[in-house]
């Protein structure tokens, strides 16, 4: 089960007026557990009043800077990225899970292999990892970034990026496209489209010639840049998208799930949510579990192991009380968040509404 | 990844419609839940076929009846364990005890060879159900791993386009490994339809095998199907599947006389 390991923040640099790069030291104990590799990222945790949040940052470090660095940009409301941006000291310390994620490619020093990495805004921060790895770890290979903002001000590590340039002179190659100023070249200016990416293939690219393209950054963008590599021949396994994390959980609020009391005896009326259907129904309180109410209910709720240990079935406590028998699989926070393994969750309350949709 | 840090703030969209223009999810971080639950239920399906799969060859490695076809059933029967491990590694990643999985059921567990077990069976684990059946000798074991590799050839390769990038991965993987198993099946019956006698016994497993991998690749008209185009999670539907399947198969048992 995921375990939080708490890192000593070591330097904090401003990159842009809005974000930051924080520089993070584990304990020895957990050296080699954040060895990690490059394009993985980190998942954070901190209470705001008294309530967890969890963040993820991707790792912009290479694997032979011999440190941990994450970049972190703020968004508007975002109660982490703020916080990062505008309280976080050298000297605090941030819990964190080990690094995760497989946004890589396995490296062999002596191929000679040529990648191509589409990032936009802070979709940089993997690819940044990536690109530093790569350059020095597959002495033969090459690297094009084709790098997405809205103006110069806002590019994140452009400076990192341009020393790089003039490391690896002829093996980096870097494209800025900007949004909203006007380049030398016509091409770089405005938003990475269709038209756009043929430009680019005909002009910059040889798609022929590319093993690996590496995209990290809006979704729009991200499809539009996928289509355009599918068409020009590569295929799937040679394309690597990098999503923004979407679906956390955002505030967690507490409730109590598990109850004292033991089941009793009589009905419980229960609703369950599952693809924005409601159906209720009564069931006997006799330690038959809520997920299989629900099947013999005729409801196509997903499930899998029925032991407690997969997590296919786990779904959210709306109203009411339930009690899990066995748990191997959630995680505390989800506990307190209210979800619950439905194949485990038997009801105590009268009534008892729960979502599969949440 | 990063949160939400999005380049351009006017350029959002539905994951919906990313999911259905081809887009990719690529963490537990950024599955919401819905996707989540049939995901975890799709790759518990295909761990507990392996893992059930595996179990039940294990008794062909003692049936084979020459050092090929022993090394040929040992390997088959390793091999799915290791797919088996590979698919359970990105469920862990969502939470599932990898350790208690394993114990969590009785993987070499077969019902009585006459039983009739509804494809749609709900309960215990999620093995598909042709593994619920008992193999009965080798030339049973072989023709059940040639007609059921085949349909893990065609399932796989529509399952390698799905939409959780880190699964399609590990298929793209597993998949040439899948089709060797089910070659080796071939080769092995090849030897067998070389002589009358296992010819014989060879036709008999067909008949019973063939309905029962067909049941395998679900019902031609499936909610569960359109919900999973929907998420990018399956692409071609049963019925094409199994057609696709079942010509093949026919193929290429008529090229060893046993059609």
């Amino acid at each position: 089960m995921a375990r939080f390991h708490s890192l000593e923040v070591t330097d904090i640099r401003r990159d842009t007026r809005d974000a930051v790069v924080v520089t993070l030291k584990p304990s020895d104990a957990d050296r080699d557990a954040f060895d990690f590799t490059q394009g993985q990222y980190l998942t954070f945790r901190r209470d705001f009043d008294g309530e967890e949040l969890r963040r993820s940052y991707s790792i912009c470090a290479g694997k032979d800077e011999g440190c941990l660095k994450v970049g972190i940009k703020r968004v508007e409301g975002g109660a982490f990225s703020t916080w990062a941006n505008e309280a976080l000291k050298v000297g605090d310390r941030l819990e964190a899970m080990t690094p995760m994620g497989r946004f890589f490619t396995e490296l062999d020093a002596s191929k000679a292999k040529n990648y191509l990495g589409f990032a936009g805004g802070s979709g940089i921060t993997p690819v940044l990892s990536i690109i530093k790895t790569v350059l020095a770890r597959e002495p033969k290979s090459t690297f094009t970034l084709i790098y997405a903002n809205r103006q110069t001000s806002s590019i994140m590590f452009r400076e990192e990026l341009e020393d790089l340039k003039n490391l690896y002179l002829g093996r980096f190659s870097l494209i800025h496209i900007l949004e909203t100023e006007s380049q030398e070249i016509e091409l770089f200016t405005g938003r990475i489209d269709p038209e756009k990416m043929e430009m680019l293939f005909r002009l910059w690219i040889d798609a022929e010639e590319v093993d690996t393209a590496f995209i990290c950054g809006p979704e729009p963008m991200m499809l539009t840049i996928a289509d355009s590599l599918r068409k020009h021949g590569l295929s799937d396994d040679q394309i690597r998208f990098e999503l923004f994390a979407s679906s956390q959980p955002g505030r967690a609020r507490t409730r109590a799930v598990s109850a004292s009391a033991a089941a009793g005896a009589g009905t419980c009326e229960v609703s369950v949510t599952l693809d924005g259907t409601t159906r209720s129904f009564t069931m006997e309180k006799d330690g038959t579990a809520v997920l299989d109410a629900a099947i013999a209910n005729a409801m196509d709720a997903p499930y899998a192991c029925k032991a407690g240990v997969c997590s296919t079935c786990r779904a959210k406590v709306i109203e009411g009380e339930v009690e899990m028998e066995v748990n191997h699989a959630l995680e505390d926070y989800e506990v307190r968040a209210g979800y619950v393994l439905s194949c485990q969750c038997i009801p105590v309350s009268d009534k008892v509404v729960i979502s599969y949709d949440e | 990844m990063t949160n939400k840090a999005a380049l351009l703030d006017d350029e959002t969209m539905s994951l919906a419609d990313y999911l259905s223009r081809g887009g990719r999810l690529t963490s537990p971080d950024n599955v919401p839940p819905r996707y989540r639950g049939e995901l975890l239920r799709l790759m518990s399906s295909f761990v507990d076929s392996e893992l059930a799969g595996s179990a039940g060859f294990a008794d062909a490695i003692n049936w084979a009846p020459g050092l090929k076809e022993r090394i040929a059933a040992s390997r088959i029967t390793l091999e799915k364990v290791d797919h088996a491990e590979r698919v359970l590694d990105l469920m862990s990643d969502f939470g599932t005890d990898k350790a208690l999985y394993n114990k969590a059921h009785s993987w070499s567990a077969r019902l009585p060879r006459d039983t009739h077990v509804d494809p749609k069976r709900q309960g215990g684990d999620m093995r598909l159900s042709v593994f619920h059946y008992p193999l009965q000798n080798w030339t049973d074991a072989v023709v059940m791993n040639l007609l059921m590799g085949l349909a893990t050839v065609h399932q796989l390769q529509e399952q390698c386009l799905t939409s959780y990038q880190p699964l399609g991965e590990v298929f793209r993987q597993i998949l040439p490994r899948e089709k060797r198993h089910m070659e080796l099946a071939l080769e092995g019956l090849e030897r067998l339809a070389g002589d009358e006698a296992t010819a014989a016994e060879a036709r008999a497993s067909v008949d019973y095998w063939m309905p029962r991998v067909a049941e395998t690749f679900g019902p031609a008209q499936s909610a569960r199907f359109e919900r999973l185009h929907q998420l990018g999670l399956r692409h071609t539907d049963n019925e094409t599947l199994r057609t696709a399947w079942k010509a093949d198969a026919e193929a290429r048992l008529a090229g060893l006389g046993l059609a």
